[in-house]
């Protein structure tokens, strides 16, 4: 919550690239959180490439904002995670996902259904990493609303705050073919919830996040050589 | 009729009653909220110029005295702006909710159609209902994932200045509050029963059948329940379209 709240004022340009952040027990104390949790919140902004941290005299944590090539800047947190990494969050989005889409088999309503296709639609015209990452997130995480848990739907956001960035990095460069194949697997999903079939939904879910895990790997794999 | 039978649907018609008035209260402060918005529309109006951010900061006294009204049982209140109705943000949301210290802290979402956080509330029901239909709504139980981060229903009225839809005034109510309300009358009835929203949606029960967030839907192994009060059985206009449910024999 709180690395998301920091996330949330880099991106905004609340916080400058180069602004020095405040020590670890000044921003616990400005947000209002114990020290623990600043750090931890540090440590996520550090992973996803936001903050870097300088030891020394001249040291602590630095603002590293959005600049340059959004895909390119996008590597440096990617090439951090080991492929174990990659692999476990990959697991444990599965899970999540899958749980979350055969619950919502059983629970969806028909309006449900309706706002999970326009968020589809959503995707379909979104362009660039930013839009489509953003509006693929938003599906899943209705998902997982349309579930009714509020638990599956926390682990879906946080997941998504903690990888989502790298999730559409592999297709950056791909055909718009590739790129509509992917984006109609979340279709199928929607058609699955549609006709209450919890099983196929769940296997869509899980099938579609786990080669989403295997691309990511490649990507990964590719650039550990150059 | 026999004497326990009539007995028995009076207590049932009481039963959803107490319960729709008691959330019903809640779009007292709904209107409340609502009018304080429009006066200061109304106020700008004159003057040609468009209303602004800061026009809006007079409204916490009055969301801090809605959640203090409700204490423990509004989770969050305020007022939300339809695209472009201010002239310095395109998107605004003024709502407050209670931290964990029961201090009213503002509600900071990304607003900014480019971040990837962005969030896009002119999509959720209780938005897009009372813009539709001029009308106030009660959305739920939903996942709320940007406000509570809980089950949730969320109460909502048009604010609607000179025929232009400006945003909606609103509150959120958490569905184990109301769950909290309704249980122990329901344990009390001899069938299982069942309260759901208008749409089917089961906000609550005395049945491990019929868990909250389930859909009763026709033809399913749950769904032998009969619907034996709804809201036009109450002696007064509830907006609240819920219904309540027993086995049916």
């Amino acid at each position: 919550m709180v690395a998301r709240r920091l996330a949330e004022a880099i991106r905004l340009g609340l916080l400058l690239d180069g602004e020095r952040l405040p020590t670890e027990s000044r921003l616990a104390a400005q947000l209002g959180v114990s020290i623990v949790t600043a750090r931890d919140a540090l440590a996520t902004l550090r992973g996803m490439g936001l903050v870097e941290t300088k030891r020394g005299r001249s040291g602590g944590s630095f603002v590293r904002s959005p600049g340059g090539s959004h895909s390119a800047r996008l590597h440096a947190p990617l090439l951090r995670l080991s492929l174990h990494d990659v692999r476990d969050m990959g697991d444990h989005r599965a899970a999540i996902a899958g749980a979350a889409a055969m619950l919502a088999a059983d629970r969806a309503l028909e309006e449900d259904i309706g706002g999970l296709r326009e968020h589809l639609e959503r995707l379909r015209a979104a362009e660039g990493l930013t839009q489509r990452r953003r509006a693929d997130a938003r599906l899943h995480i209705e998902i997982a609303a349309a579930a009714q848990s509020p638990r599956l739907t926390r682990e879906e956001i946080s997941l998504w705050s903690q990888i989502g960035d790298l999730l559409w990095l592999p297709l950056s460069r791909a055909q718009r073919e590739v790129i509509a194949a992917v984006i109609a697997e979340h279709g199928e999903l929607i058609d699955a919830i549609a006709d209450e079939d919890g099983e196929r939904a769940r296997d869509l879910a899980s099938r579609h996040v786990n080669d989403e895990t295997e691309r990511l790997v490649n990507y990964r794999l590719r650039l550990g050589e150059s | 009729m026999t004497s326990a039978a009539q007995s028995g649907r009076e207590r049932e018609i009481r039963l959803l009653a107490e319960l729709s008035e008691a959330v019903g209260e809640v779009f007292a402060s709904v209107e409340g909220l609502r009018s304080a918005a429009l006066e200061i529309a109304r106020r700008v109006r004159p003057s040609g110029r468009q209303l602004r951010r800061s026009d809006l900061l007079e409204l916490r006294g009055d969301v801090a005295q809605a959640l203090a009204r409700h204490a423990g049982f509004v989770a969050g209140a305020g007022v939300v702006l339809a695209p472009d109705a201010l002239a310095d943000a395109q998107l605004w949301i003024e709502w407050h909710w209670l931290n964990a210290r029961s201090v009213p802290e503002r509600l900071v979402v990304d607003l900014d159609p480019d971040s990837a956080e962005f969030y896009d509330y002119t999509t959720t029901e209780w938005y897009r209902e009372p813009e539709r239909t001029g009308e106030p709504h009660i959305a739920g139980p939903y996942v709320d994932y940007i406000c509570t981060h809980e089950y949730t229903f969320t109460l909502s009225a048009p604010l609607i200045d000179d025929g232009r839809f400006l945003g909606i005034a609103g509150a959120d109510v958490l569905a184990s509050e109301v769950e909290r309300l309704a249980v122990p009358s329901l344990a009390r009835l001899p069938t299982v029963a069942a309260i759901t929203s208008g749409n089917g949606r089961v906000i609550s029960s005395n049945s491990p059948r019929l868990m909250p967030g389930m859909v009763l839907k026709p033809g399913r192994a749950q769904a032998a329940m009969r619907p034996v009060v709804t809201a036009d059985d109450l002696p007064w206009r509830s907006r609240l379209p819920w219904v309540l449910l027993v086995q049916t024999a």
